[in-house]
């Protein structure tokens, strides 16, 4: 987390003198976009930073559902389920995708590649059935589209 | 067009976002007319004048919401856009981040001003990354003009801003909880006493408020408050965004002036039904408002007044249309598993009933639901109606009353048979 | 003042309580779990609910009192949404009241019957969890029973600092966890949560299965452990229920410890040392009075010392500063005159002990050093070259300094090499076995009472005192 510190620090500044401990979701969330998941040396070492209790910070880790402790595949695949994905066919893109990489939700494949998971409403409810891949969301997805969405990504 | 449109109305191109754009179309004139000729106590008035209501989902004035800031009380006061746009249906307030990020962050500077506020936040689901990379990149400009930062025009108000990002939590689009997240914490909602207004971020002064009611200030100190309210109905002043999905031809974001016949919007603008279909139900404003037959709405306006009268809300402008053929029973076990998901756990009855409730659900879809299952439902949502910390737990036994008040048949049906009259089917492929 | 009614009663209420509060304070019960008037409110359990006229249903924890206002307490309204929370807080939790060591004290159990009193309306599985997680080597956590009032979270955060619990995921799966450096086992007031917790999700692992809570009665007591004096409750089996066929020296023993509120000295909370007090007052017991290691009777053991007394030129007391202020008295009054007497400290701090904080922990590990130097030299004693008998009155002292040619009577309760060494040694009583005060560092006197016989070889100090002034027979 060291090599961090220079971009926390200018990420100190934006904010109000005594808001440290609102920088725990951000400074997680940069450690997680560098290292691919949070490490339990990360967490030493962001307590010690921030001047936080420790605790606040694992609580922080479980009860968001964007940050992980462990890392995932290369690309994470996450298909919402919710109410209007649902009634515009989710369950059968959901199924087509599992067919494909022969992995449920919550699998990697083997070769690392693709991480699946379900999500709740991910406010594209226009545009569903529909599917966040990393940090792009994939809208209006058809199996012709999937196909080629899985080509693209290596 | 469903009446006039005063936050949609220019057309969308790959550079209509940007600050040289907004200010083609007279963007940052309300902000100067508000800084150089108004006072802040100017400014509360006119917004309270307007009769705005609060588009996130309560409907509460905002004017009275800001009225409880004692402008020179010697404490620091936080404005936070809520931008966690987390209630199932609802995609409208993505529209304002993804093509009129200014008009949110004019209006974000005026209310400022209005309320002395030195440090404004916006609060934006950790989901959302195109809407926050056009957000940041809104600010970037808007620093490079001088618009936030000291002395804005010139003036001696300063402001700077913040863009938090949240990371997966429906429940931190509450607003107590959203303010637990943005100070780095887990968002576990608080009880009032006391108001986020009296004490909140830091237990300072601070407003909370939906991106959309924000961004309608730009336009009400703009015009001034008499010509936003001859937009809309005077219960129901202005227009609302509404985000449309489901099993219509035309999904997407409307601006919808209030007051507006409800069946023209969805026939005309929304392109009327997949496959010809009739309209079985809507939920109007995202999954937490009460469902309305297609009966119910036939006559119905966009108005608060008209819902509130249907025993339903405009809540957070999600209108998801459901057609017949969709079977309520697996749509309940979508609508149940999402509040299970979501519920923070802090009190005991939305973390027990929440979890009871999707269990029940569960086994009715499994085929092994009883009679007295349906009584159930309805008690665990009756003793969660006013009896939590927040809004989560009153809003699943919301969603799942409004469906068993109107579809208990099929519920019968699907416990007696032990299957669902309609093949648990969710979609609309055809036209019967 | 503002004048509110609960339940038809019109009461000054004073404007900075909430509506729990007062109603606490004019006889009107309300029940809660997650309240604590120690801790910050948390408004989570929603079992204080009550009915305010024109307002609806609210939590009385929270609620600020607001002149006229009518509140009901027992309306129909009230009653069924307790007996509601009670189903959902009822609703996983696993009811296994048969091997909980909560039964009979446990807030749950008490409401169930006077607020619920009904079975299970579920038909589904209970969620399960975590049984017997080691949260810290002294306390066991049972997450199925835990009902996430958060009491013990609010204690490490608020009261002991050591910020060592929190709540990981969230809704039906969220579980108390420690912080993964540990801390909980490094925090010296990390068992009041087993006092705090109103189920019976925490334990004390020293305490498990050891009995039920019926069989015991607490007696009023002090712990001797440092200078703060907290008062306590030492549990001890109900003569009653005395056991007749198992290993009779549970009839005898201490079960467990807990705090005795006390508003001037610790409020509601001791540290661990003072959970473990068993470890200090159980250890194996000095049995029989002796001369030079030889075995003798009570009489003559008192006779060989006054002789002894009789006889000395520069006798020198070392008193025990865990003597009551009854000993220490009569020690002044019988026996002032006879010795040089100087203050002993009886007990050091132990390796990796606490020394001193500014929640209860004082750096002097001694009930009664306050009394003890009022009457006695505090500092260093005194011997030269006459002392020709010194009077060794509790533990701690050192043996070695003692000059060679001075005849030795020792006082002590525990085995230890010197007993055999001493010219008299007689044991004596220990606090759980008589009544008495001690007076704390800031002058507070607290009492305890005895819980169990001593045996009978075995004296009481403040008798053997008077006893030792009298002349030996034979002199006058």
């Amino acid at each position: 987390m060291k090599h961090l510190i220079p971009e926390f620090e200018k990420l100190r500044a934006r904010f109000p003198a005594g808001f440290e401990s609102s920088l725990v979701l951000p400074c997680l969330r940069r450690i997680q976009e560098d290292r691919g998941y949070v490490a339990d040396d990360d967490i030493e070492a962001l307590t010690a930073y921030l001047g936080v209790p420790r605790i606040q910070i694992e609580e922080v880790l479980s009860f968001y559902t964007q940050f992980r402790r462990k890392p995932i595949g290369r690309w994470h695949l996450q298909m919402c389920r919710n109410m209007s994905c649902s009634m515009r066919g989710s369950q059968t893109i959901l199924a087509y995708v599992e067919k494909r990489l022969g992995i449920r939700p919550g699998q990697t494949t083997s070769d690392g590649r693709y991480t699946l998971s379900t999500a709740e409403c991910l406010g594209s409810c226009g545009t569903a059935p529909m599917m966040m891949v990393n940090d792009t969301y994939h809208e209006n997805l058809t199996h012709e589209k999937l196909d080629a969405l899985l080509e693209g990504l290596k | 067009m469903p009446g006039r449109q005063l936050l949609m109305s220019f057309p969308v191109t790959e550079t209509s976002h940007t600050l040289a754009e907004y200010r083609e179309r007279g963007g940052y004139g309300a902000l100067d007319k508000a800084l150089r000729q108004m006072s802040p106590a100017d400014i509360v008035k006119e917004v309270t004048a307007s009769g705005l209501q609060g588009r996130g989902g309560a409907a509460f004035a905002v004017g009275r919401k800001w009225q409880v800031i004692q402008h020179d009380d010697g404490h620091p006061h936080y404005l936070v856009a809520n931008a966690d746009e987390g209630e199932p249906g609802t995609f409208k307030d993505r529209w304002i981040l993804e093509n009129a990020p200014h008009l949110l962050l004019e209006s974000m500077l005026i209310t400022s001003f209005a309320l002395n506020v030195r440090n404004c936040f916006v609060y934006i689901r950790g989901e959302f990354d195109l809407p926050y990379r056009r957000l940041a990149a809104a600010v970037e400009e808007a620093y490079a003009a001088g618009l936030f930062g000291k002395n804005i025009l010139g003036t001696d108000f300063s402001c700077d801003i913040v863009v938090y990002r949240g990371a997966g939590a429906y429940v931190a689009g509450e607003a107590s909880g959203l303010l637990a997240s943005l100070e780095g914490k887990k968002s576990y909602p608080r009880n009032r006493p006391p108001r986020l207004t009296v004490r909140g971020l830091y237990q300072q002064p601070t407003v909370v408020n939906n991106v959309e009611s924000l961004s309608n200030i730009a336009i009400i100190i703009g015009n001034g408050a008499e010509a936003y309210r001859k937009v809309g109905t005077p219960k129901s002043p202005g227009t609302r965004l509404f985000s449309v999905s489901g099993h219509v031809n035309k999904p997407g974001v409307y601006e919808v002036e209030l007051g507006y016949p409800w069946m023209k919007f969805l026939d005309e603008d929304c392109g009327g039904m997949l496959h010809g279909r009739a309209i079985k139900c809507v939920v109007p404003g995202g999954v937490s408002s009460k469902v309305l037959t297609g009966a119910d709405i036939a006559n119905l306006k966009l108005t608060h007044e008209d819902l509130w009268d249907a025993g339903s809300t405009l809540g957070s402008g999600g209108m998801v249309v459901i057609a017949e053929g969709t079977c309520m029973v697996t749509l309940m076990q979508v609508i149940l598993r999402f509040y299970h998901h979501e519920s923070c756990g802090q009190c005991t009855p939305c973390r027990h009933g929440t979890g009871w409730m999707h269990r029940i659900i569960d086994r009715i879809v499994a085929g092994k639901g009883v009679p007295e299952d349906i009584e159930r439902l309805y008690y665990i949502s009756k003793f969660n109606d006013g009896t939590t910390i927040c809004g989560l737990g009153d809003a699943a036994g919301y969603a799942c009353t409004g469906i068993l008040d109107k579809f208990r048949d099929e519920f019968e049906y699907y416990i007696e048979h032990k299957r669902s009259r309609l093949d648990g089917n969710l979609e609309c492929l055809r036209s019967s | 003042m503002p004048e509110i009614f609960i339940n038809g009663q019109a009461i000054e209420a004073d404007a900075n309580l909430t509506v729990m509060q007062v109603a606490a304070a004019h006889g009107h019960f309300i029940p809660y779990f997650c309240w604590h008037p120690q801790l910050s409110t948390a408004g989570n359990c929603r079992m204080c609910l009550v009915e305010v006229e024109g307002r609806g249903l609210d939590i009385a924890c929270n609620m600020p009192v607001s002149a006229g206002m009518k509140v009901f307490t027992e309306s129909d309204e009230v009653k069924a949404h307790r007996k509601a929370i009670l189903q959902f807080i009822t609703l996983n939790h696993p009811v296994d009241c048969g091997i909980c060591d909560k039964a009979g004290e446990c807030s749950l159990q008490d409401y169930h019957y006077t607020y619920n009193g009904a079975a299970s309306t579920s038909r589904d599985e209970k969620v399960q969890s975590t049984k017997f997680y080691n949260l810290s080597n002294r306390i066991l956590l049972d997450n199925e029973r835990c009902i996430l009032c958060l009491r013990c979270t609010r204690f490490t955060h608020e009261i002991s600092k050591s910020m060592a619990l929190g709540v990981e995921r969230r809704g039906d799966v969220s579980n108390i966890r420690p912080v993964e450096d540990r801390p909980l086992s490094e925090d010296p007031y990390s068992d009041n949560i087993i006092d705090i917790c109103p189920v019976g999700a925490l334990l004390s692992r020293q305490f498990l299965h050891k009995s039920r809570v019926w069989y015991l009665k607490p007696t009023p007591s002090v712990c001797p452990g440092c200078s703060r004096g907290c008062t306590i409750n030492i549990w001890h089996r109900k003569p009653e229920w005395f056991v007749k066929s198992l290993d009779q020296a549970q009839n005898t023993s201490i079960a467990r410890v807990t705090p005795l509120e006390n508003p001037a000295v610790n409020g509601p909370w001791i540290c661990n040392k003072g959970r473990d007090l068993a470890q200090i007052l159980e250890r194996t017991r000095a049995g029989e009075p002796m001369l030079k290691g030889r075995p003798v009777t009570v009489a003559a053991a008192i006779e060989e010392a006054r002789r002894l007394i009789g006889a000395a030129r520069h006798p020198l007391a070392l008193v025990s500063n865990w003597g009551s202020n009854e000993e220490l008295d009569a020690f002044k009054q019988y026996l002032g005159e006879v010795f040089h007497s100087f203050v002993k400290t009886d007990w050091q701090p132990e390796q990796g002990e606490r020394i001193e904080d500014d929640l209860l922990i004082r750096a002097d590990k001694n009930p009664n050093t306050t009394k003890a130097r009022s009457l006695f030299h505090a500092g260093a004693p005194a011997y030269n070259d006459g002392t020709d008998l010194v009077l060794v009155w509790g533990e701690g002292a050192s043996f070695a300094s003692i000059p060679a040619k001075a005849k030795i009577i020792f006082l002590n309760s525990f085995l230890a090499p010197e007993n055999g060494h001493a010219d008299v040694f007689i044991p004596v009583s220990t606090q759980t076995e008589r009544s008495g005060h001690y007076t704390n560092f800031a002058g507070v006197v607290s009492g305890f009472e005895p819980c169990f016989p001593k045996q009978a070889t075995v004296t009481d100090a403040e008798v053997l005192f008077k006893a030792l002034a009298a002349p030996a027979r034979g002199h006058p």
